[in-house]
């Protein structure tokens, strides 16, 4: 130890590493100031009374006395089963059509799938009052009483966390090994064993990881829960109602620290199951042919129209009713709807701040992901740091957007912060917003500098080169195109998220998302869902915008990938 | 140092993974404009031996010196060194002339000197027309050369590679050794390349560093690492080699097997040991007559197996149940004069020169151990020999 310190002093001053540790240090210290440091502000807050003194557990205790209280953990928990187990065996056939049978159409119905995507989670809430409610369209075709509910609850949610489901197993189920198959074959298998005993087994891991996946999503989600509960209450709703509500901040950091539970042990088997999944293909692997079957495909295409059928009507519904001048009253078409700066929620300036509160996001926030993910894979300085900043990186994934927001409100409104400046404006909104969907930005860095030979800094050392010209020159255009996914990401995210925001926008900064849980409350469900819809066609654009130029400007530039 | 007319030294050097030790006490010397292999198989230190030298791995003790120089602490970028990977490491984004060009673009040279310099190198790897080509068009040979002129490009003065041949096919190897041989020649230029490829070493380089366990086995010409190999580890590694666990019975008797041989050589005080030969070294036999025993080992063993090699006949001989086959390559016209059936006993000759004979480390073996240790001996000769094959 001690001759590694010597060695250590006796290094030269070499701009190069300092830069490297400074950077490092930067990355740490940010992910610090604004995830760590505000959930601990949050954990302290939950063990306070309301003027800030230390009462233990009190705040715990008393939530657990209270029937009505603990009867949301139930049903959370009811929720998220009845969402997962619906999501992920729907998700499963779908993408088991998309893989491996001979289907027409995979294509189309791929595309399909993406939609929900695009809509904020409070769109499909909306779609369904309108398609299931008191004056729903459909109203008779329910068996239950109301809508408003769990059953609206798990249906909203089902929509909106499909596509999610729907990734994770295509990938699972597109490392298949054909020779297994044929050696299967070979052995004259019958079908329903090969499924069994080569097909299941594969795509083990990522069924795993879907369900924790999917879980995590449901449990924590509070716009679909907060548009159509009703008098159905979930945690993340409560979190609101304790703290908009009834300015009970401790009562809502104790909901909080309970919601962050269930989030963070899903998360941490999900990381586990995720390091089995890696090593499960060989490199020698054959890709599987799918072969025809028309009696299967057939059913397999009835299934995937259902299934696309439900998330085009949704979607539909939405944008139709959002076209209506007063349902069910007057039917005629207008843009009456489309009027936000009659209603409340902050008018078409909260859809110029989404936008531009987006495009930040979009910007800083690919910056900040590829600098700190350039920084922890391919550097070699200052190795604790850098598995630190690897491990907090990973951590927003388990933080409910909701359980985030309400812990920058601890954080950044103490008066003894600097930081609180930033309280009230565009950035905090724009950090935020970035820490909660930092962790996949994270891995698609990760993922697409793995890919790039780890001898290139060891290459332009040689030649006297500093980091940041090969990180310029050859590292970031090798990683064009995943950095211009992320920022896609992050755009589409910050236009359609609501939970993490909803405790942080001021009157300057309203978010269009907002507006849409706004207008709803206020029973402005037509203008609710115009601007929903609006949210999503921005989103769509600008995903159409991601692909223009992937496939028109990256062809040009990047030319050296044909070969 | 400045004593000292070598280029490069390393001393004491200590390097460890954990608890794994990757360099022990590891010290070397080379001379300017040699060609050095560091040579054993993969997890012995060798890549992590010259990743030190380059910078790239910082040794926990021990000091590199290089030119004078002392470099034990200096990052890579302030080291003079250029460096070829396995896998290339070429910029796929970037042309091959802008590759090449790449370390020169910051060492201030005017432009046309710069596209001079390029020009001269793909004139020198025999590749001038493939300048605006990207890495990607390329082979994987055509690859490996322009990497190894980008590496040449601001003409350093040690030149490091790393397993450079171990990704290509076999007859692109064999032609890329060649190349790489004649351009180090010509520029004079030290060179240190990793290897695990016996053949490699022992035709590309000046000296050869046999590694084991992250310590020096041994160091040597090629043909001194495969005539006389100092431990029984570089017996095995490098060519092919007979190795037959004995008991010392005196100064010259040995027991092979359950059977006792008189041997030519003075033999150290051990009790165990194993006794090695090559199999191009032994004579075939009809009859002992005129054999001297106090110059060669002779002995009489039942012909098994031929197998035909092309230019050379491997007969496999039983001497004893209990030792491994002996393997005797003779050329194929030798073979037709003797012209032995199989089944036949044929008496075997080795000359003192070509017996080598290795003490086993750390006695006092219990005879249970012992029995494990001559199972897995066998097992090591087959798999030597047919990696020595």
């Amino acid at each position: 130890m001690s001759a590694t310190l010597s060695l250590a002093a006796k290094r030269g001053f070499d701009t190069e590493t300092w830069l490297q540790r400074l950077i490092v240090a930067a990355g740490v210290l940010f992910l610090l100031l604004a995830l760590l440091v505000p959930l601990l502000t949050m954990l302290v807050k939950s063990l306070q009374n309301g003027a800030g003194e230390y009462i233990g557990l009190s705040n715990f205790i008393a939530y657990f006395s209270n029937p009505a209280l603990t009867e949301s953990i139930l049903n959370s928990l009811n929720i998220a089963v009845w969402t997962t187990l619906i999501v992920v065996s729907t998700a499963f056939v779908f993408a088991y059509a998309l893989t491996r049978s001979g289907m027409v159409g995979k294509k189309g119905f791929r595309l399909l799938t993406m939609l929900p995507l695009f809509a904020p989670s409070l769109l499909p809430a909306l779609s369904m009052i309108y398609l299931f409610g008191n004056q729903g369209i459909l109203k008779d075709w329910l068996p239950v009483d109301s809508i408003y509910g769990p059953v609206g609850i798990v249906m909203g949610l089902s929509f909106w966390a499909f596509p999610h489901a729907l990734m994770i197993l295509i990938t699972a189920f597109s490392n298949s090994d054909a020779r297994l198959y044929e050696a299967a074959k070979s052995m004259k298998t019958p079908s329903w064993r090969v499924f069994l005993t080569v097909t299941l087994p594969s795509v083990r891991y990522g069924l795993i990881n879907t369900i924790f996946v999917i879980f995590t999503l449901t449990i924590t989600d509070f716009g679909v829960a907060k548009v159509i509960g009703g008098q159905y209450n979930v945690l993340a709703t409560d979190i609101y109602k304790q703290v908009v509500g009834q300015q009970n901040f401790q009562m809502g950091a104790v909901v909080s620290v309970i919601l962050l539970l269930p989030a963070l042990v899903s998360f941490i088997v999900e990381r586990r199951v995720q390091r089995h999944q890696s090593s499960q293909l060989s490199a020698r692997a054959v890709p599987l042919q799918p072969n025809k079957a028309p009696l299967r495909d057939a059913l397999l295409t009835l299934f995937c129209t259902l299934v696309c059928g439900f998330l085009l009507l949704v979607v539909g519904m939405a944008i139709y009713a959002s076209f209506i001048t007063f349902w069910p009253y007057n039917m005629a078409l207008s843009f009456n709807n489309y009027r936000f700066d009659m209603m409340d929620g902050g008018g078409w300036a909260s859809y110029f701040n989404s936008l531009q509160m987006s495009a930040w996001a979009a910007v800083i926030g690919t910056a900040v992901v590829f600098l700190v993910a350039y920084m922890s894979e391919k550097i070699k300085p200052m190795p604790t740091a850098r598995k630190l900043l690897q491990l907090l990186a990973m951590l927003p994934m388990a933080v409910p957007g909701i359980v985030l927001g309400l812990a920058y409100i601890f954080f950044f409104n103490q008066p003894n912060n600097p930081l609180n400046l930033m309280y009230g404006t565009m950035a905090i909104l724009v950090l935020n917003t970035l820490v909660h969907f930092y962790t996949v930005c994270h891995l698609t860095a990760v993922t697409s500098l793995k890919q790039i030979d780890n001898e290139f800094e060891a290459v332009s050392a040689s030649l006297k080169v500093p980091f940041y010209t090969t990180l310029r020159r050859v590292t970031l255009p090798l990683a064009l195109p995943s950095v211009l996914d992320i920022s896609v990401y992050l755009f589409v995210n910050a236009m359609t998220t609501v939970s993490a925001v909803v405790f942080l926008y001021s009157a300057e900064t309203t978010l269009a998302s907002v507006a849409v849980l706004h207008m709803d409350e206020a029973g402005d469900t037509a203008p609710a869902a115009a601007m929903a819809v609006l949210l999503m066609l921005t989103s769509l654009a600008a995903k159409t915008l991601h692909w223009l130029i992937s496939h028109q400007i990256l062809q040009r530039t990047q030319r050296w990938r044909q070969r | 140092m400045t004593t000292s007319t070598h280029y490069l030294q390393i001393q004491h050097l200590r390097k460890s993974f954990g608890s794994f030790t990757a360099l022990d006490d590891i010290s070397l010397e080379i001379k300017e404009g040699e060609f050095i292999c560091f040579l054993g198989p993969s997890g012995c230190g060798k890549t992590t031996l010259l990743r030190a030298i380059a910078g790239l791995e910082q040794q926990e003790e021990g000091r590199i010196v290089q030119a004078g120089r002392d470099i034990s602490t200096l990052p890579p970028q302030q080291r003079d060194f250029g460096i070829v990977f396995q896998s290339y490491a070429l910029f796929p984004n970037l042309t091959v002339s802008e590759n090449i060009a790449y370390g020169l673009a910051n060492m201030k040279i005017p432009r046309r000197e710069r596209e001079q310099r390029v020009q001269s190198l793909l004139d020198q790897i025999h590749l001038p027309e493939i300048g605006d080509k990207f890495p990607g068009q390329l082979s994987g040979g055509q690859q490996q050369r322009v990497a190894l002129a980008r590496a040449l490009a601001t003409e350093p003065g040690l030149l490091l590679l790393d397993e450079p041949l171990s990704a290509l096919d076999a007859r692109v190897r064999l032609h890329l050794r060649n190349e790489i041989c004649a351009l180090q020649r010509k520029l004079g230029i030290t060179t240190i390349m990793v290897t695990h490829d016996q053949d490699e070493a022992l035709t590309m380089a000046d000296r050869i560093v046999v590694m084991d366990h992250g310590r020096i086995a041994q160091i040597g010409t090629p043909e001194e690492i495969y005539r006389q190999p100092a431990t029984e580890f570089v017996a095995r590694f490098v060519g092919s080699m007979n190795l037959l666990p004995a008991r010392v019975l005196s100064h010259n008797q040995l027991m092979l097997g359950r059977k006792e041989v008189q041997v030519p050589l003075m033999l150290p005080p051990c009790d165990e040991g194993t006794l090695g030969f090559r199999p191009e070294s032994v004579q075939l036999h009809a009859a002992p007559w005129g054999l001297d025993r106090s110059e060669q080992l002779v002995f009489q063993a039942q012909l098994e197996q031929v197998h035909f090699m092309g230019a050379f006949v491997r007969l496999e001989l039983g001497y004893d149940a209990e030792l491994p086959q002996i393997h005797v390559d003779l050329p194929v016209e030798q073979l037709h004069s003797l012209n032995p059936a199989v089944g036949r006993a044929l008496w075997l000759s080795v000359p003192a020169a070509a017996l080598k004979f290795y003490p086993q480390e750390g006695q006092n073996r219990n005879p249970v151990s012992e029995a494990g240790h001559n199972g897995q001996m066998n097992l090591g000769v087959a798999a030597m020999q047919v990696a020595g094959a």
